[in-house]
């Protein structure tokens, strides 16, 4: 496949990153298209999440770079524009738990929202109707005026799938975001995570580890150990004993 | 060799010259006597025993109230100023706003704290002093004299619960790209509410007390009331308005107990 540079929505190119002396990227380089379900799978320690930070623009790569959209996020002045290109999903969620569901959703808007309307929404939720059809969709609108920190760990990352969909950037990072969600509550996590992609054209970067679940949703998968990439390759293409090689299993 | 070091570590160190020095200062005590004032113990009990039955006549109860009234709204309004003032410099003392972006916020940071400091550095009865000194003997003296120190010390908890509260979250909010004046409002504030909250109210609680004892300036509450009593030797009146003063505190720790509880909710 010959790809175009100027038409990726992610392009990687070398890019290196050490902690101290620990080398936690070495020279990965791929692109990803708009559409792409890309999964991220190697064993803890293997990069994963500094490739996902990376592209987030939260770590700045101390070699190489990435372009997100032709941008280059180390130069990235503008809030505006960077969170309506990329938005993350942590693992924890990390929602305020003190705050209302409505809020947390609508924390989605703050990058767009002026000063002015983003606290008095917090009085007086601005967009409530829009808050609930997401909530209404992803099954929980009847939690809309709880506290958050009241809600499942299944409930919170749906409200923290609700911000991503109102901030609704080009490309979704999304770091681990079933690990610590039962194997039905994961799948139906990720099928909510994968339809919001899919629906919009949007991209999407999500670490996992289950080959399983890699297969099911996405459309391609990229294998790190030890922060090089050892394959990438669409999930139709890849077996178990590419797996095998990344967590060192029979060997 | 190696037995020593591990034993002795700086700490130890410390707590066993701390302990020795406790220990010396027993023996230049004089113990026989001259400790507490041995007459101190019947005078004591001739002023407790006279401060019975307190006086609640009618005349004298309206007096009080009045006087407790007085003491609380000028209480109240001593801790809104502590409020106004400590609330925007702990906020900037805590150097919050200023992350993730250029401005270099050491000096900021050193700056404030600086003045914070020096505001509670001196107490509200040495601020009553110069204020009076300088503005007269008002009820505004009074106010500012409680408010300064008393926001002296709120803008510091201020500033250490901000720079206490859990990064996740706020790290999420920015990457939604919400500015840090946002992310104070949608994170930090949300998260440090409870405890500012209840410390606010312990530090109002602190504040009745100053403005009884802040009455010397003017002012027509209890500390006042207590006064003139004791120098008319009613000790019985003197008693019905501590009896006010305590009763105001406790109201005071119910109220914010309340609404510490729904907060937590």
């Amino acid at each position: 496949m010959i790809i175009d540079e100027n038409k990726s929505l992610i392009v990687a190119r070398n890019v290196t990153k050490y902690y101290g002396p620990f080398k936690a990227l070495d020279s990965v380089t791929f692109t990803a298209e708009p559409g792409e379900l890309v999964a991220v799978a190697g064993p803890s320690g293997s990069g994963k999440t500094s490739l996902l930070h990376s592209l987030a623009g939260i770590i700045h790569p101390d070699y190489g770079e990435v372009l997100v959209d032709g941008n280059d996020l180390a130069e990235f002045q503008s809030r505006k524009e960077r969170c309506s290109l990329v938005g993350i999903i942590h693992q924890q969620y990390d929602l305020v738990p003190q705050l209302p569901v409505i809020h947390n959703v609508l924390a989605g808007h703050l990058g767009r929202w002026g000063l002015f309307t983003s606290l008095l929404s917090l009085v007086w939720a601005r967009d409530r109707r829009q808050a609930y059809d997401i909530l209404l969709q992803l099954g929980i609108a009847d939690k809309i005026d709880d506290k958050t920190s009241k809600l499942s760990g299944g409930e919170q990352q749906r409200v923290a799938i609700a911000r991503m969909m109102i901030q609704s950037p080009q490309l979704v990072l999304a770091d681990e975001p079933v690990a610590s969600l039962d194997p039905s509550r994961a799948e139906e996590g990720l099928r909510l995570i994968t339809d919001l992609i899919t629906d919009s054209n949007k991209t999407l970067v999500i670490t996992l580890h289950s080959p399983h679940l890699i297969r099911e949703y996405c459309s391609r998968v990229i294998g790190l150990r030890e922060g090089k990439l050892i394959f990438d390759l669409p999930t139709s293409e890849v077996y178990d004993h590419h797996f095998d090689q990344l967590y060192d299993i029979g060997h | 060799m190696k037995f020593w070091p591990v034993i002795l570590t700086r700490h130890r160190i410390l707590l066993l010259l701390l302990v020795l020095v406790f220990a010396w200062s027993l023996f230049s005590v004089n113990w026989s006597g001259s400790i507490i004032h041995t007459g101190g113990r019947s005078s004591f009990l001739k002023l407790w025993l006279s401060l019975f039955p307190p006086d609640l006549s009618l005349g004298f109860l309206l007096i009080a109230s009045k006087a407790t009234w007085t003491t609380f709204t000028f209480a109240v309004m001593g801790i809104v100023l502590a409020i106004t003032l400590g609330l925007p410099m702990g906020v900037i003392a805590s150097g919050i706003l200023f992350e993730r972006s250029s401005v270099n916020r050491v000096p900021i940071i050193i700056v404030f704290r600086g003045l914070l400091a020096g505001m509670r550095a001196v107490h509200e009865l040495v601020w009553a002093v110069v204020l009076v000194v300088a503005i007269g003997l008002s009820p505004v003296a009074g106010i500012i004299a409680l408010g300064i120190p008393y926001a002296g010390i709120l803008g510091r908890i201020y500033a250490e619960l901000l720079q206490s509260t859990p990064r996740a979250p706020i790290d999420a909010l920015s990457q939604t790209g919400a500015s840090q004046l946002k992310i104070l409002f949608y994170g930090y504030i949300p998260a440090v509410l409870p405890d500012m909250l209840s410390y606010t109210f312990y530090r109002f609680e602190c504040s009745i007390r100053a403005a009884a004892i802040l009455s010397f300036i003017g002012i027509q509450g209890l500390g006042y009331q207590i006064q003139l009593s004791l120098h008319d030797l009613l000790f019985d009146q003197v008693w019905t308005l501590l009896l006010f003063l305590i009763l105001l505190i406790v109201l005071v720790d119910l109220w914010s107990t309340r609404i510490r509880r729904s907060l937590l909710a």
